[in-house]
């Protein structure tokens, strides 16, 4: 194992270990998001490494989930603005206390 | 091609900062600076997979991601204003984190073969962008479809609100 892929690889995991940390320490619906597109960044140097042996479908794969997870803020800050609307808070205990 | 050391020492400074950029987004207060650090991870991400020679993708998460999607974050938790106070659980989060990384380290490590390439890798864009328009068009005419469907119905929850 080559000692750059190594490193891709361990720091891609510490990444997305910090990225579980900000999803299950916070209940703030903002830091939650934020805190998965971290473990996103993780997922792309993953795949990265893990499809090196055929770059042009990790190419197509990684471009196919930049768009997916693009829509998936636009959908996730789209509840974010309801949810504050409704409850004037962003702590994912209220808002489930209030039905939001 | 095979990698210099220069390149080598250029992924072991992005490896420290990516870490300490993630470790920042999730830990400082104010969330609009947390959104604005999450742009800064992005990029060095791009930066990373431009070094492994991924320069498409590298374009590509600049331009639609930290250019679109995270602007999108950064705007709207601007507007919010952060949204109060948070209540945090530290020790659960550390606890979770320990476990993950402990399990992801043992199981990449353990049963995950790194295939034997030569660094930067190439990638043959023009034929892959053929193979793609012979192919795959209705693969991208769905993917597409679905995203403006995504678009609708996010404008449609935020006006519900």
């Amino acid at each position: 194992m080559s000692f750059t892929l190594l490193l891709v690889i361990v720091t891609a995991v510490v990444v997305a270990s910090v990225g579980v940390y900000g999803l299950t320490s916070s209940r703030n619906f903002v830091r939650q998001l934020l805190s998965l597109e971290v473990i996103f960044n993780a997922i792309i140097l993953l795949i990265a490494v893990m499809l090196a042996s055929g770059p042009a479908v990790a190419t197509f794969l990684l471009v196919v989930l930049v768009l997916i997870v693009s829509g998936e803020v636009v959908v996730i800050m789209a509840l974010v603005i309801s949810a504050y609307r409704s409850g004037k808070s962003l702590e994912s205990e209220i808002l489930g206390e209030e039905g939001v | 091609m095979v990698w210099e050391p220069v390149e080598t020492i250029l992924a072991a400074l992005l490896s420290i900062s990516l870490v300490l950029v993630a470790l920042l987004v999730v830990t400082v207060k104010d969330l609009v600076y947390a959104s604005l650090l999450l742009a800064v991870l992005g990029a060095l991400t791009a930066s990373f997979v431009a070094l492994l020679g991924y320069y498409l993708v590298a374009a590509f998460i600049i331009i639609v991601y930290v250019g679109a999607a995270v602007m999108f974050i950064i705007i709207t938790v601007s507007m919010l204003g952060g949204g109060g106070l948070e209540s945090r659980d530290h020790l659960k989060g550390a606890v979770v984190a320990s476990l993950s990384l402990v399990v992801l380290l043992a199981v990449f490590l353990s049963y995950f073969r790194v295939p034997e390439v030569g660094l930067p890798l190439y990638v043959d864009v023009a034929g892959l962008i053929d193979r793609v328009v012979v192919e795959y068009i209705p693969v991208i005419a769905i993917i597409l479809v679905a995203l403006a469907a995504t678009i609708i119905e996010a404008i449609a929850v935020a006006r519900r609100g």
